[in-house]
């Protein structure tokens, strides 16, 4: 550990200089642009900015990537609290408490909490990078389809099991979600399921364009039910709130240690941010003080998501450089990056080009930091664009959503896709159907099928293969008793299914406050 | 006047639709557990059977409670008004984007529902319909380089 601390300082040597802090200070305000803008992401960004790269020198080339990575990190969270559409995926979880925060008025408390432990969440992981980096290359190398399955069904459990609601309403939700993640084609087989010749289920259903119109589209119309006005949503930008805001984050030292924690886990098994930031809200609202006021508005519910997002962003860096395995588009993009820059990832890497390695790491400190203050002086600006007008902003948040849903695959039909799901997603908000369970099982069920039946292949269909070592065997059992809890407290009698089921006031914890 | 009682239902219906169709769907793939473990239509078909039963339950129970969700008045009248005159010119839009192309149809849509439905003046309407429209273009298609749905008019004006 002191010879990567020793590394550590030679990497500052190497990012600290004028010409980087330039880079990093450039490159996370366009992040925070492509963030911000639901139709563009990090990978946009990463794509446009890197014919840019081929003339730099490889360590200038990947301080002004990851730094344009970080400010999309911090700029999807933006557009989650205010107007309750994720910038980047990673950021739904955002949304389950941010946007009831932004809608009692309390939109720049939501923004510096999620600033503040985004930033922390960020350092954590850029830590744990320092410190164990190349430990973890070596248990990372361990990861086969049943440790990915493993991950993905703790992920899943823990969130599941840990939401409120109706039990059956539940249960639909989480099939839907299922449902609409299986179709297409089948990766393991290469057969079509469900598209019922039509050509333009055959790539699938996007999760993204599910987003777009369960929370976007779905959100606008019940806002609009109520009144055609923004109700308690205030423009007024009062930089004393968000300093009053910065003070009471040591208050919430646990929910953000948690957080991190289960975010350098997810990044580093290669479960990324998205799963990470359901994790940790799952698990927050299971074990909080205050889990009755989540989904009404708790800080908690901002911290926990948005920790676990960015330690998870900052710690998968790791797998991608040691075992050149992109945990995401973007890191997939960087990685491509690498090989035009002459550099090949891989154990050798670390050895081999130590002022790459550790340049890059050093200036992971410095960017998140920098990407806090930026991310944090824009947020008056975007405070600001909740005081126009519902009658204006309300369509000009229609256009975005449509051209984000357009732009996820280039697809005409998609807006239908979305359109669609914008009526589903007022229905079931109205009927209190819990929205996050049906987009998790969207997002991991389909990696987790894949996964499962991927190690079904290398057993010969026995199921034993996923208790073959410890590490899947703990998980996996871990995932299974997460499941098993609430029908397990339902057997002791905790609660009255077919009541919660059905009574109109109950589950509402699920959906606005 | 649409209550709860109403609405459980309709959308009960809606997830046992949604669970049969992909019943159907399944049932011509091979859902068995085969000797390299489950098949393609293994778990969609178990979805299915599943979500057809979870959608039957809420049915029952709906009805079981049905006094009680009469009650319940999920939209009042004004505000469901509210909620169509918001939805259907997104339906508008999405058909207008399929012919003429998503810039054209935003800039319409912008214009009608901020001129009729915000009743905004004709200079306000116009501004942000052309704002957004323009701004979208040069950020999506000049500068990321994201191609967005295009019309005949891109194409006459040499943009396609």
């Amino acid at each position: 550990m002191l010879a990567n601390l020793d590394a550590l300082m030679h990497g500052f040597t190497v990012a600290l200089t004028g010409y980087h802090i330039m880079l990093m200070v450039g490159g996370v305000l366009l992040g925070i642009l492509v963030g911000v803008l639901p139709g563009l992401g990090a990978p946009n960004g990463v794509t446009l900015m890197l014919p840019l790269t081929f003339s730099m020198d490889p360590v200038s080339a990947i301080i002004l990537l990851t730094s344009l990575y970080w400010g999309a990190l911090f700029g999807g969270s933006t557009t989650s609290i205010l107007f309750n559409i994720p910038g980047e995926p990673s950021s739904v979880a955002t949304t389950f408490d941010g946007y009831p925060m932004a809608r009692q008025g309390r939109a720049t408390e939501a923004l510096t909490f999620a600033f503040l432990s985004a930033g922390f969440g960020a350092l954590v992981g850029i830590i744990v990078i320092t410190l164990l980096s190349s430990a973890v290359a070596s248990f990372a190398l361990r990861f086969g389809p049943p440790e990915y399955f493993a991950v993905y069904a703790l992920a899943f459990a823990s969130f599941v099991a840990f939401g409120g609601g109706a039990p059956v309403k539940t249960i639909v939700a989480l099939c839907l979600g299922f449902g609409f993640g299986m179709v297409g084609t089948d990766t393991v087989s290469g057969s079509m399921r469900l598209t019922f010749g039509l050509d333009e289920l055959i790539r699938g259903i996007s999760f993204l364009v599910v987003v777009i119109g369960l929370f976007g589209l779905g959100e606008l119309l019940l806002t609009i039910e109520e009144g055609p006005e923004f109700k308690g949503a205030s423009g007024r930008i009062d930089p004393r709130a968000m300093l009053r805001a910065a003070a009471r984050m040591p208050r919430y030292w646990f929910a953000m240690l948690r957080g991190s924690a289960v975010g350098v886990w997810m990044g580093i098994t290669p479960g990324g941010p998205t799963a990470a930031s359901f994790m940790s809200y799952g698990i927050a609202r299971r074990t909080s003080r205050n889990r009755e006021n989540f989904g009404k508005g708790e800080p908690e519910g901002v911290i926990a998501p948005e920790t676990a997002d960015h330690s998870a962003g900052t710690a998968a860096m790791l797998p991608m450089l040691s075992l050149g395995i992109p945990g995401s588009a973007t890191a997939a993009v960087m990685l491509g990056g690498l090989m035009i820059w002459g550099l090949n990832p891989g154990p050798m890497l670390f050895i081999e080009q130590r002022d790459f390695v550790w340049g890059m790491i050093a200036s992971m400190y410095l960017g998140n930091v920098i990407g806090v203050v930026l991310v944090l002086a824009t947020v008056p600006l975007f405070a600001a664009m909740l005081s126009v007008s519902f009658s204006i902003i309300g369509p000009i948040i229609v256009t975005v959503c449509m051209v984000g849903a357009y732009t996820v695959a280039g697809a005409p039909f998609d807006l239908w896709l979305a359109v669609a799901f914008g009526a589903i997603g007022y229905m079931m908000k109205k009927l209190d159907y819990p929205m996050a369970p049906l987009i998790l099982a969207m997002v991991i069920g389909d990696k987790a099928e894949d996964a499962f039946r991927q190690s079904m292949l290398s057993s010969g269909g026995s199921v034993g293969i996923l208790w073959s070592n410890w590490l899947s065997g703990t998980l996996v059992t871990l995932a299974i008793l997460f499941l098993l809890w609430p029908f397990l407290a339902l057997l002791l009698g905790r609660r009255n299914a077919a009541e919660v089921a059905i009574s109109p006031d109950a589950g509402h914890e699920e959906t606005r406050a | 006047m649409l209550t709860r009682f109403h609405l459980e239902l309709g959308f009960a219906a809606l997830v046992l639709l949604i669970g049969a169709v992909g019943l159907i769907g399944s049932s011509g793939l091979d859902f068995g557990w085969g000797a390299d473990g489950p098949q393609a239509g293994y778990f969609p078909f178990r979805v299915a059977l599943i979500m057809i039963a979870a959608a039957a339950l809420v049915g029952v129970q709906a009805f079981a409670n049905r006094a009680a969700l009469r009650r319940v008045v999920v939209a009042k009248p004004e505000g469901l008004r509210r909620v169509l005159g918001f939805g259907l010119p997104i339906i508008g839009l999405v058909i207008v984007a399929q012919w003429l192309g998503l810039y054209v149809a935003m800039a319409l849509y912008l214009l009608a529902v901020i001129r009729w439905q915000g009743r905004r003046p004709w200079h306000t309407a116009l501004g942000v319909a052309l704002g957004v429209t323009i701004v979208t273009f040069l950020v999506f298609e000049l500068w990321f380089q994201v191609p967005l749905l295009k019309g005949p008019l891109e194409i006459m004006l040499g943009l396609g």
